[in-house]
């Protein structure tokens, strides 16, 4: 596209929903047959379409559209709408004509099945709580074991990301790959390891739960070509969003596949293995999140906020990380350092260079309201209000031009023959802009050939 | 993305778990509904409520007839030391935790039962004791709650046994404070009428439904009590039945229509004293007001 | 007949056309490259100016702001 010349990229994190439907049907119903998967896309719905299905769900036959459209008021019909067709592109209801010929809903029934399982009991163990028990673990861990532990390990990743030393170790080939798949990353020609992307930079600023989410999107795109199976993969991760902080679940049951997928998510930090071998494994809070960090929820309630910003735009960071710090540099301007704090400025320039590097006022905002310290978040608001409209006016400064490529027409001899040209390239979509009084208008450059070869037709009909 | 903050809501249910009305309807022959399938139906309903939203939270307390029983959920310590106990037990494909409330809501009930067989039954229960301990368990989780979560707390009064005029003054008193709170009382009844009920649920602006059929009890409660009440506006649901705002005089306790109110502290009895027992006052007029009035307006008519 | 052109459509306030159609009078990138002033808020400009004038709207942005905090 001609556009992306003048936009920068945003990082596109899809939710669950819009990822799920870019699955053909075929797997969505596999993916249904484990109550997991239909708990996380039960919660991800519509407000009213989480009621839609609880009230069909002990309800054998199919319902009739009439019947369902009554259920709201006349005023949300459009809330009504909406739901109707994210519960059909999640075939999670279809239609079905009733005897006398209606047409009802009918819910999915593997689905319907298994959410009664999640929420009755009986049906097939979820895998990792067979029916023999544990023996407890001489070598149990805490849940504060385990959050530092995830975090570790996450960190891990985003400092390898950002190249500092600390990220060297314990990076293995599949996440680079992954990391290069995703566009976080890139190869240059001649370079022995890979680095960041604009992208990438984008991502660093994402608090941790979309970015676990954003990246295990990623490598679920690339499971199959690691002859891993899509589905078994998928709803072991919302099996893992499901269990419990602090409980180890038995690897018994499991697949190879599965196995080898844990290998991959102890490596991310998402569960903790003691040893490669071990039969029991630890889900820590990244995985937990996982299933909330889909929806709205950004604030990582395990980890500390540091940052204080005052309204004479200067930052305090109260931390010793070096990757804290190196993000927070991404926009802002460093002025002292000391041992577990920072002092950095948000200046024009500074923010402008994280704007042109293609990360939003948006994202740089995020990055301050979510990671903002206690004592700024008990506030009200988090950030100074100035400082979130000054960010914003940075941003807009930047987007007072907006740049089209495209093609001029003008000087036509008749109105009759401006407004036949017009109209063929508005049916086309391909018309940008135009004025009727000057007779000109402006093709977008991809519709020129076509409209040119219109207008040739156009004249030469016109002549004979 | 910007958007911060997260809505969560809290449901405290209230189940009356009065032994005389319970034992009455199992010994009717066919009981419509024992109190095992009732409380199976509040789990089911209670887990679709978790299953709604992650951060929805649940709360369960039983109004006994001379006690208020919090059952669940319980103090924090007991939460941690449920994990290691329960490893193992679960060997269905129930959800883990809602797996975990259930049985400990089980157990409650069952020591519950067990445990009060000698004390004498009062034919009510104490809705408004278990009403106060709900408000100030959601109070509690008001202050408790992490920054930047919006909670909207609601409680749901699922209630069998006859009203019980003696409780009419701290039942109001509840009723006020959680209208107050914002918090929405919604009632379920099983059997009686419930003219107190009404009040605190048109108060509130909750949802008063007598359950026609006592044996479809979970999709009543799917249905009515499942939505928010910012989603219940979008929702075609049963209309508000007519309140019976009769209120109790202070001296018998009883439900009265027509009475005396104090001008000065506005309380109400059913027969005239010259003095308020509340506020003390002493009213000069020694003769009934109805007759002075009479009197009064003769000549001018 | 018609008359087709290549270019660059832009749209902008109409104080940020009047800075474009100043930058063209007076050649201040060495040349003139408004082909068409459109309306109040659309201006058509050739293609290979865009990298200059760029960076000239970024200098004049400059110009315009000023340093919000001392250090």
């Amino acid at each position: 596209m001609a556009n992306s010349l003048f936009s920068t990229r945003t990082l596109d994190c899809k939710d669950l929903h819009v990822y799920l439907k870019t699955l053909p049907s075929h797997i969505l119903d596999r993916l249904y047959n484990h109550p997991a998967t239909c708990l996380a896309v039960f919660r991800e719905l519509p407000e009213i379409g989480k009621h839609y299905v609880m009230r069909l769900l002990f309800v054998e036959q199919p319902v009739s559209q009439a019947v369902i459209g009554l259920w709201i008021n006349n005023r949300h019909i459009n809330e009504h709408h909406i739901c109707t067709r994210a519960l059909s592109d999640l075939r999670i209801w279809y239609e079905q004509p009733l005897p006398g010929g209606m047409q009802g809903w009918i819910l999915n029934s593997t689905f319907k099945t298994n959410m009664k399982t999640a929420l009755l009991g009986g049906g097939e163990p979820w895998t990792g709580r067979g029916a023999v028990p544990l023996p407890s673990d001489k070598n149990s861990k805490d849940v504060e074991f385990l959050d530092k532990y995830a975090v570790e390990r996450w960190e891990c990743v985003l400092h390898f990301m950002v190249g500092s030393n600390e990220g060297k170790d314990g990076i293995s080939g599949d996440t680079i790959e992954v990391l290069k798949h995703s566009g976080l990353m890139k190869l240059e020609e001649g370079e022995p390891m890979p680095f960041i992307t604009p992208g990438g930079f984008q991502f660093l600023l994402m608090d941790t739960p979309s970015q676990i989410w954003f990246f295990m999107l990623q490598y679920l795109d690339m499971v199959d070509s690691r002859g891993l199976d899509l589905v078994e993969c998928l709803s072991f991760l919302f099996q893992l969003s499901f269990s419990t902080l602090g409980k180890d679940y038995s690897t018994e049951s499991m697949s190879e596949g599965q196995q080898r997928f844990l290998q991959h998510l102890r490596e991310f930090g998402l569960v903790y293995q003691r040893k490669r071998k071990e039969k029991r494994y630890y889900p820590t809070r990244l995985a937990i999140n996982l299933a909330s960090g889909l929806s709205s929820i950004t604030s990582d309630s395990n980890r500390k906020g540091f940052i204080v910003v005052e309204t004479n735009y200067r930052i305090y960071a109260y931390t010793d990380s070096p990757l804290n710090i190196a993000l927070l540099a991404l926009f802002s301007e460093m002025l002292y350092r000391f041992p577990n704090m920072a002092v950095a400025n948000l200046t024009r320039d500074s923010v402008r260079a994280a704007l042109i590097r293609g990360i939003t006022a948006e994202q740089i905002i995020s990055f301050l309201r979510t990671r903002a310290h206690q004592e700024m978040a008990k506030e009200g608001p988090a950030l100074p209000p100035t400082i979130i409209d000054q960010i914003r006016l940075w941003e807009l400064e930047r987007d007072r031009f907006k740049f089209n490529d495209g093609v001029l027409y003008s000087q036509f001899l008749s109105q009759g023959d401006f407004e036949k040209l017009r109209d063929y390239a508005k049916d086309l979509g391909v018309l940008v802009w135009d004025n009727n009084q000057k007779r000109v208008m402006v093709v977008s450059r991809a519709g020129h050939d076509t409209v040119k070869k219109y207008w040739k037709q156009l004249k030469q009909s016109g002549n004979s | 993305m910007a958007d911060s903050t997260s809505t969560c809501s809290l449901v405290v249910i209230i189940l009356d778990t009065n032994p005389a009305w319970w034992g009455r309807q199992s010994n009717h022959g066919n009981p419509k509904l024992s109190l095992s399938k009732c409380v199976d139906s509040l789990m089911t309903f209670a887990n679709s409520h978790l299953m709604m939203n992650h951060l929805n939270k649940i709360a369960f307390i039983a109004a006994h007839s001379n006690f208020s029983h919090f059952m669940y959920p319980k103090r924090q310590q007991r939460e941690v030391t449920d994990i290691d106990t329960n490893i193992g037990e679960i060997n269905d494909g129930k959800y883990e935790l809602f797996d975990r409330m259930n049985n400990q809501i089980k157990d409650e009930i069952k020591s519950l039962v067990l445990k009060n067989m000698e004390v004498e039954f009062e034919n009510d229960s104490l809705i408004a004791g278990a009403l106060s301990m709900a408000l100030c368990y959601i109070h509690r989780m008001e202050k408790e709650k992490p920054i930047g979560v919006k909670m909207t707390s609601r409680v749901l009064v699922v209630k069998a046994s006859e009203d019980n005029p003696a409780q009419y003054m701290n039942l109001m008193n509840t009723v006020f404070t959680a209208q107050k709170q914002n918090v929405v009382i919604d009632a379920c009844i099983l059997d009686n009428d419930s003219g107190l009920l009404q009040q605190a649920c048109d108060i509130t602006g909750g949802v008063y439904l007598k359950i026609p059929q006592p044996q479809g009890m979970l999709q009543y409660l799917l249905w009515v009590y499942l939505p928010d009440p910012s989603t219940r506006e979008q929702l075609t649901l049963p209309a508000r039945v007519q309140v019976d705002y009769r209120a109790a005089c202070f001296c018998h306790r009883n439900l009265i229509d027509i009475g005396y109110v104090c001008s000065v502290c506005l309380s109400i009895f059913c027969s005239f004293s010259p003095i308020c027992s509340t506020c003390q006052t002493t009213f000069k007029i020694i003769a009934p007001p109805k007759l002075t009035k009479k009197k009064s307006k003769k000549p001018t008519t | 007949m018609v008359n087709v052109m290549k270019g660059i459509l832009v749209e902008c306030d109409p104080a940020m056309k009047q800075f474009l159609l100043h930058m063209d009078e007076t050649e201040g990138l060495g040349r003139k490259f408004v082909i068409q002033d459109l309306d109040e808020t659309h201006i058509f400009i050739s293609a290979e100016i865009l990298p200059v004038l760029r960076d000239r709207i970024d200098d004049l942005m400059d110009k315009l702001s000023f340093p919000l905090n001392e250090k």
